[in-house]
């Protein structure tokens, strides 16, 4: 293990690489950065030619012609090959994931230097080990050659020293300071800004975000009495009510709600006569939009976000045992009377195991009403606690930012953030040209960037040192895994520059040379001085990533009569139609907009990718005899928007819903001028419910038609055993109800069946009831194997590159469909079709049981493709790799692992092969059997669910052999005897035993 | 031959009384300058040639993205074409092949040019194998089983594999086949040369043929030999190439009844192109007297029965979809009945099965305006049987969440466009440079020709 290395060690042999390449080095300009420390998980390895480890940094070196730093030192040549690094060998570095609301813990994989692969950090409280889509692209991120590369005063590019001179000068003699960050912010940045704005009496620091949870935090104060947020455990939870919260797919603590939502999904298999419920949980969603939590709904409630308020009051008056209000709204706005009275005897016959959520996007009263019910609930202290310090600070309302600056400010410090682009109504441009001097700092230089004096390069969350508090009692720690690539320095770093302008330096011997040293001090001074040997602890969290242990901390009391009083407040009446604008499940508000992963990651829902659209009902287009790609004009009062129309079936009446995100002018190559952007209109119009929420929306078609590219475009099952599926009830009845819908073939072979007993036998499960179908596992499995962007025309002509893809089917009742998500990759089939009809013998069995494709061999015939039954394979249709290379850096993000495919050839999941090998040759050189569980594929790795299981079927106690021999498992198209490796477990919805009709037929006929 | 007493009553030759005037007739393309008709064909032709050059190139060049290839659709266009052309061949070595076992005489005077376009359907069909491939520098060579010192064989349970060579032999033996029957007529050719070049030439081409006994009876042999080695490849090519489909899992695909049907099929086509290339071709080099009116007729009853055996298949096809009782086979032969493609399914069955019954009447069958169009749409109507078979199949198979539609791009259309183009090319310079129709054996039905009175056979 690496703990023994000494990082000092380390620092010096990263120079004399770095000096041996004749380039000027520090111990900082190579790969890694000096402090930073391995994570456990590295591998001790042992001494390889050190000829490889040049020619490789070489190439990395060629490649980050912007990584000079000053000042030089320790130009030592590199005479001894390190010791724990190795070519070939990764190196995996604890740090956090910052660039987004919630903190994850990230392990990063390192080779030669260089980042190449994000994974969640084990054993991280929020995330375990899992990851999201936006923590997978971050790393095409780092390497994206449109990031701004050095400090720019409009079109010229300046030093840093001029860049600081100037700030600090009007820092000096700024009266009116005004200071904008993202609400991100961890513990050391803020006491840094303390310390700035402390030093500097007129500054101000305001928070703008657009899109936020505002509204539940301002509730949650006013009825707790505290800032702060309410923590869900959805473990213990048996009735599970979401008022159009999508818990799952984009609101909140995502990977963390996805983990412990899927433990109560998990149908129990045991001894027959001891299963009483084989789910626990039940899931009701009321929600607007089709979301990933909708889908996983055991009974979907379509309502307008509007009238969430007078679900969640009739519901207040049920409980207590008044259901005629209730029926009345049912009967009112079509809701499902007969699901809701179900939910009310649920809800009431699990008190204190049972959670209402409500989204983001709804207003105050939804959320007090909501508490109240909660409350009502028992939910208090049960399925609920307290998180006093959350990690994400409160937004300023845009009005506050406005007057702030509307009067002018002497020096305007944009730090992370993109009014310009996402500011309500726009015009944000004037707002900072009123500033005497307006810096913005950021990764790219964009709208904003673009509109401030002084344009500043921000360091990537990977070049970063920074900190986090994602849980109370837990610290998270950001270390950076590789030196900064352009002429960038991070935002505190800056601000800890400027403030020397206000506050001298002292020359006291204790006082932190840089942030690095600020950051490390602040640990060793507020968390870790109880440690005896303060390097030690400091080295100690380094490595592991994170300190601390979780606390439960109580929900304190709340003010219910403050509750009533918001849940009263009635929301402006919102007509015939509203518009509702909820963050874009990849790029977020768009600050990911640059990334042509997450541009190309399809909507879980609607499978579209590269644009947003006004998603309407599908009775709402015919109302308007409105299709698919004809362009509307939305209008809520004072703005509008102009928009393709996208049907969705499963959005509700009246409901237009559309996302943040896309539109970006000054994204990047990538990101510009994909989609609309639909920040200008947010709050607007005399009846916004919320910002997100506006009533009285005028929808006008414009008689112009736009391609829209989903890359699923039919969702019905046309009846045939794909997803396999029934109810908790069936399953108690027959816990074999499974075996009577599958289709099986008859066992005939024409060649001797392969004898797979002398190896291990890969082969991988995948648990329908667990999975979400949030689709993480496509983008690692991008991430990993090196899968090309291909843009929204290939998209189009039905081209993407996705070797692991989620297929969507509906089910059920038309306009509120039941949703069937089913991850779709290559099924490894033991009498694959695609293997005897290649000419070349270019895809072939291992010994293994693997579908192997030889990309040397293979002369794209497509053969193998036109006889996959299962449509999994790609073929590289132009050399999209090279067609997307507009920059050297951009081949640092390369697995080296994976070979990049060329024109021409087919390609498709190998179930991480190299990983698969990977392990296989570290327990063999240790002599030890492979344990269950070493081998995860990216996919496997990626899930937040733990949906995926990875093994070995020769190792009888293997969880993979485990999960195959469920009553469940099944394997799609098993009739025609391709013997797929890839198991499936059945869907078990757990409808209301009353409302168990409501599934259907149950699986095909 | 009413004389000889066979009952496909077509005589070879009305107005060519002697053989002087038919030696005339014949080479005269050859001889005089091209006339204008000629060059009018060969300038459109050859444009379109040129445009099947530079698609090709551009294919090469920028890879198979540049055609509307897709996910579920890997096959597309290229395919569809590939067998349409390999389909047109067969008329070429039933006539050359199979008629001449059967002795069906009026066969001689277009035995010549079905035999060419069978050799210029086999090179405008393997073009197409060959760039729908992803990396054809690599295929040309590695879909061959050459010994290599990656000691990597081609495998041979693949179909493709087997296409190679099923295609590679037809192209083959066509070729030979048709030179050995070219070798008199060469050396007439040569005989009557009044210059240098075209003596040396011809006299290249003719392999020193003396016209002597022995020659003859050598020829006849080979003749012979090439015809009854033919006559299964006529069989097995296209049974070969219906593998491809049949040997596949995907519904639409996986039936028995492709290798007949395709047959069939090829036949039906075959002879529809020869019909249509050969009404230019006796018009453009008045060739009235020697094709003539009857001869259209019978290869016309032969479309007409070639249509009833496809159109056959397509029934059954649709009954066994429905008997078998798989809900995935059922599906497929919807899909193409109403499914996106029944535009494309409605215009095969019409142009393959409806309309060519009009042949049926005598008078349709013998007037060359009212013929022409129904040989035009068999063309037609077959290249979308092939169409229909791939990409509608392909388009819809096991997953819903799969199916895509497949868009063809210019390239495709340049593609298509282009190897008629070639074909008809091919076709132009064989009538300009070697006779047309076999001189020799077109001589041996001359009155005068066989021993008085008797039968001959």
């Amino acid at each position: 293990m690496t703990k023994e290395v000494s990082k000092n060690h380390r620092s010096e042999t990263v120079g004399r690489r770095m000096a041996l390449n004749g380039l000027p080095s520090r111990e900082d300009t190579a790969g890694l950065p000096p402090q930073a420390d391995l994570h456990p998980l590295s591998d001790t390895v042992d001494r390889r030619t050190i000829m490889k480890l040049m020619g490789a940094s070489a190439v990395l070196a060629a490649g980050l012609p912007g990584c000079r730093r000053k000042p030089y030192r320790k130009i030592v040549s590199m005479a001894d090959t390190p010791e724990y690094q190795h070519p070939g060998k990764p190196l995996y570095y604890a740090s956090t994931w910052t660039e987004g609301r919630t903190p994850y813990g990230m392990m990063i994989k390192t080779l030669e230097g260089r980042p190449v692969k994000i994974e969640g950090l084990p054993g991280h409280p929020l995330n375990r080990g899992t990851s999201n889509a936006q923590i997978q692209g971050s790393i095409l991120s780092l390497y994206d050659p449109d990031r701004l590369k050095a400090p720019m005063r409009g079109e010229k590019t300046i030093t840093w020293e001029e860049a600081d001179q100037e700030i600090m000068a009007a820092l000096k003699s700024a009266g009116k300071t005004v200071f904008i960050t993202r609400s991100s912010l961890g513990p050391a940045e803020r006491a840094l800004i303390k310390e700035f704005l402390s030093a500097s009496p007129g500054a101000r620091h305001l928070v703008h975000e657009s899109f936020h949870d505002g509204p539940r935090r301002t509730a949650w104060q006013a009825i707790y009495g505290e800032a702060g947020t309410v923590q869900t455990n959805f473990a213990e939870a048996k009735v599970i009510l979401s008022i159009d919260s999508d818990f799952l797919g984009t609101d909140g603590d995502v990977l963390k709600t996805v983990a412990s939502f899927s433990k109560s999904r998990v149908v129990k298999t045991g001894r027959i006569d001891a299963i009483t419920e084989p789910v626990s949980s039940r899931l009701y969603v009321a929600e607007g939009a089709m979301t990933v939590t909708g889908s996983n709904a055991d009974h979907r409630i379509v309502i307008r976000p509007s009238f969430a308020l007078r679900l969640v009051r009739a519901l207040g008056s049920a409980i207590r045992g008044e259901t005629g209000p209730l029926k009345q709204a049912a009967g009112k706005h079509g809701w499902d009377d007969k699901v809701l009275l179900a939910l009310v005897q649920d809800l009431k016959a699990n008190p204190g195991a049972s959670l209402v959520v409500a989204g983001p996007h709804l207003p105050v009263a939804v959320h007090a009403a909501v508490c109240l019910l909660n409350q009502a609930l028992g939910a208090d202290g049960k399925t609920l606690s307290w998180n006093p310090d959350p990690h994400a600070l409160p937004v300023d309302p845009p009005g506050t930012i406005h007057t702030a600056l509307k009067d002018g400010v002497d020096l305007l410090l944009l730090f992370g953030v993109n009014p310009v682009y996402d500011w309500p109504a726009g015009g944000f441009d004037t707002l900072i040209q009123k500033a005497g001097l307006s810096v913005g700092h950021g990764l790219y230089h964009d709208e904003t960037l673009n509109a401030c004096t002084l344009a500043l390069p921000s360091t990537h969350n990977l070049e970063s040192w920074n900190d986090a508090h994602p849980l109370p009692g837990v610290h998270g720690i950001c270390q950076p895994v590789i030196a900064p690539l352009f002429d960038a320095r991070q935002e505190a770093e800056s601000l800890l520059n400027w403030l020397r302008a206000l506050k001298p330096r002292t020359g006291r011997p204790e006082e932190p040379d840089d942030w690095h040293d600020r950051l490390k001090k602040h640990w060793q001074t507020e968390l870790l001085s109880n440690a005896d040997d303060l390097e030690k602890a400091w080295d100690d969290a380094l490595r592991e990533g994170i300190f601390g242990q979780p606390v439960t901390v109580p929900l304190p009391e709340p003010d219910r009569k403050k509750a009533n009083a918001l849940s009263s407040m009635n929301p402006p009446e919102c007509g015939d139609r509203e518009l509702v604008i909820l963050p874009h499940h990849a790029v977020l508000d768009g600050r990911f907009a640059n990334n042509g992963w997450l541009l190309e990651f399809p909507d879980p829902i609607s499978k579209l990718v590269w644009d947003n659209a006004a998603v309407i009902a599908p009775e709402t287009a015919e109302t308007l005899n409105l299709s698919e790609g004809d362009v509307v004009e939305v209008c809520t009062g004072m703005h509008s928007l102009v928009l393709p129309v996208l049907v969705q079936p499963g959005t509700a009446g009246g409901v237009i819903v559309t996302t943040l995100g896309h539109g970006r002018t000054r994204a990047g190559r990538v990101g510009n001028q994909k989609g609309v952007n639909c920040s200008p209109i947010l709050g607007s119009g005399p009846f916004a419910v919320s910002p997100w929420v506006m009533g009285n929306a005028q929808l006008k078609a414009l008689g112009k038609k736009q391609t829209l590219v989903r890359v699923q475009k039919y969702f019905s099952m046309e009846d045939r055993p794909i997803v396999l599926h029934g109810t908790a009830g069936e399953f108690k009845r027959n816990p074999h109800f499974v075996d009577l819908r599958r289709h099986l073939s008859e066992d005939s072979q024409l060649h001797d069946a392969y004898d797979y007993s002398k190896g291990p036998k890969w082969a991988m499960a995948i648990d329908l009831n667990t999975c979400t179908g949030c689709g993480v596992c496509t983008i690692a499995c991008q991430a990993e194997n090196n899968i090309p962007v291909v843009g929204k025309k290939e998209c189009g002509m039905g081209r993407e590159m996705h070797w692991i893809r989620l297929d969507r089917y509906h089910g059920g009742d038309p306009a509120n469909p039941l949703v069937y998500n089913q991850p779709m990759l290559c099924q490894h089939c033991d009498n694959a079709p695609c293997e005897s009809v290649c000419p070349v013998n270019a895809t072939a069995h291992s010994h293994e049981g693997l579908n192997e494709q030889v990309y040397n061999r293979c002369v794209g015939t497509r053969y193998c493709a036109n006889n996959c039954p299962y449509k999994v394979r790609r073929f590289n249709f132009f050399h999209y790799t090279k067609e997307n290379l507009v920059d050297p850096v951009q081949e640092l993000a390369y697995n080296p692992q994976v070979t990049v495919r060329s024109r021409g050839v087919m390609e498709k999941c190998t179930f991480c092969l190299q990983r698969i090998n990977e392990q296989k040759f570290k327990y063999k050189n240790k002599g030890e059997p492979i344990p269950d569980g070493a081998i995860r594929p990216a996919c496997v790795q990626a899930c937040p669910a733990g949906a995926m299981v990875f093994g070995n079927l020769n190792d009888p106690n293997s969880r993979i052999t485990k999960m195959k021999n469920s009553p469940l498992a099944y394997f799609v198209l098993e009739e025609l005897n391709v013997r797929p490796n890839v198991s499936y477990l059945a869907k078990v919805r757990n409808p209301h035993p009353s409302l168990d009709h409501l599934e259907g037929k149950g699986g095909h006929g | 031959m009413s004389r000889n007493g066979t009952a496909t009553a077509a005589p070879p030759v009305i107005a060519a009384p002697d053989f002087k005037k038919l030696d005339n007739d014949i080479n005269r393309p050859l001889e005089s300058f091209p006339t204008l008709r000629w060059n009018i064909a060969i300038t459109i032709t050859g444009s379109l040639a040129t445009l099947f050059l530079f698609c090709f190139g551009y294919t090469i060049f920028t890879g198979i993205g540049s055609w509307g290839n897709n996910n579920p659709v890997g096959w597309g266009w290229a395919i569809t074409n590939f067998v349409f052309w390999i389909g047109i061949g067969h008329a070429g070595t039933l006539i050359s092949a199979i008629l001449y076992l059967l002795r069906q005489r009026w066969r001689t005077a277009i035995a010549r040019c079905a035999e060419a376009m069978t050799v210029f359907a086999v090179i405008c069909a393997l073009q197409f194998p060959l760039i729908h491939t992803g990396r054809p520098w690599l295929a040309w060579y590695w879909l061959l089983p050459l010994p290599n010192a990656n000691e990597i064989w081609v495998n041979f349970r693949s179909p493709l594999l087997w296409d190679v060579f099923a295609v590679s032999t037809y192209g083959l033996v066509s070729v030979l086949f048709w030179y050995t029957g070219l070798l008199p007529d060469l050396a007439l050719a040569r005989d009557r040369a009044k210059n240098t070049v075209r003596k040396l030439v011809y006299g290249l081409l003719s392999l020193g043929w003396t016209g002597s006994n022995r020659a003859w009876r050598h020829y006849e042999k080979a003749y012979l030999l090439f015809a009854g080695l033919s006559t299964p490849l006529v069989l097995s090519v296209h049974s070969v190439v219906s593998f491809d489909f049949a040997v596949s899992v995907i519904p639409g695909w996986h039936t028995t009844i492709f290798p007949p049907y395709f047959v069939a099929g090829a036949i039906f086509s075959g002879f529809a192109m020869v019909a249509t290339v050969i009404i230019i071709l006796r018009w453009m080099f008045n060739l009235q007297h020697i094709i003539t009116k009857d001869h259209l007729d019978v290869m016309n009853r032969i479309t007409v029965a070639t249509s009833l055996m496809v159109g056959y298949a397509y029934l059954i096809e649709l009954f066994m979809a429905w008997y078998s009782g798989v809900a995935y086979e059922r599906y497929a032969f919807m899909n193409r009945v109403m499914g996106p493609y029944a535009w494309a399914y409605w215009t095969m069955v019409s142009c393959n099965v409806f309309i060519p019954q009009l042949l049926w009447i005598r008078k349709i069958r013998r007037t060359i305006l009212l013929m022409y169009p129904v040989v035009i749409l068999v063309n037609v109507g077959m290249w979308f049987e092939r169409f229909v078979i791939i990409a509608t199949s392909l388009s819809r198979d096991f997953l819903p969440s799969s199916w895509d539609y497949f868009k063809p791009t210019w390239v495709d259309v340049g593609l298509l466009a282009g190897s008629m183009g070639l074909f008809l090319t091919l076709v132009l310079i064989f009538c300009r440079f070697l006779p047309t129709i076999a001189v020799a054996e077109t001589k041996a039905h001359l009155p005068g020709s066989q021993p008085a009175g008797g039968h001959h056979e």
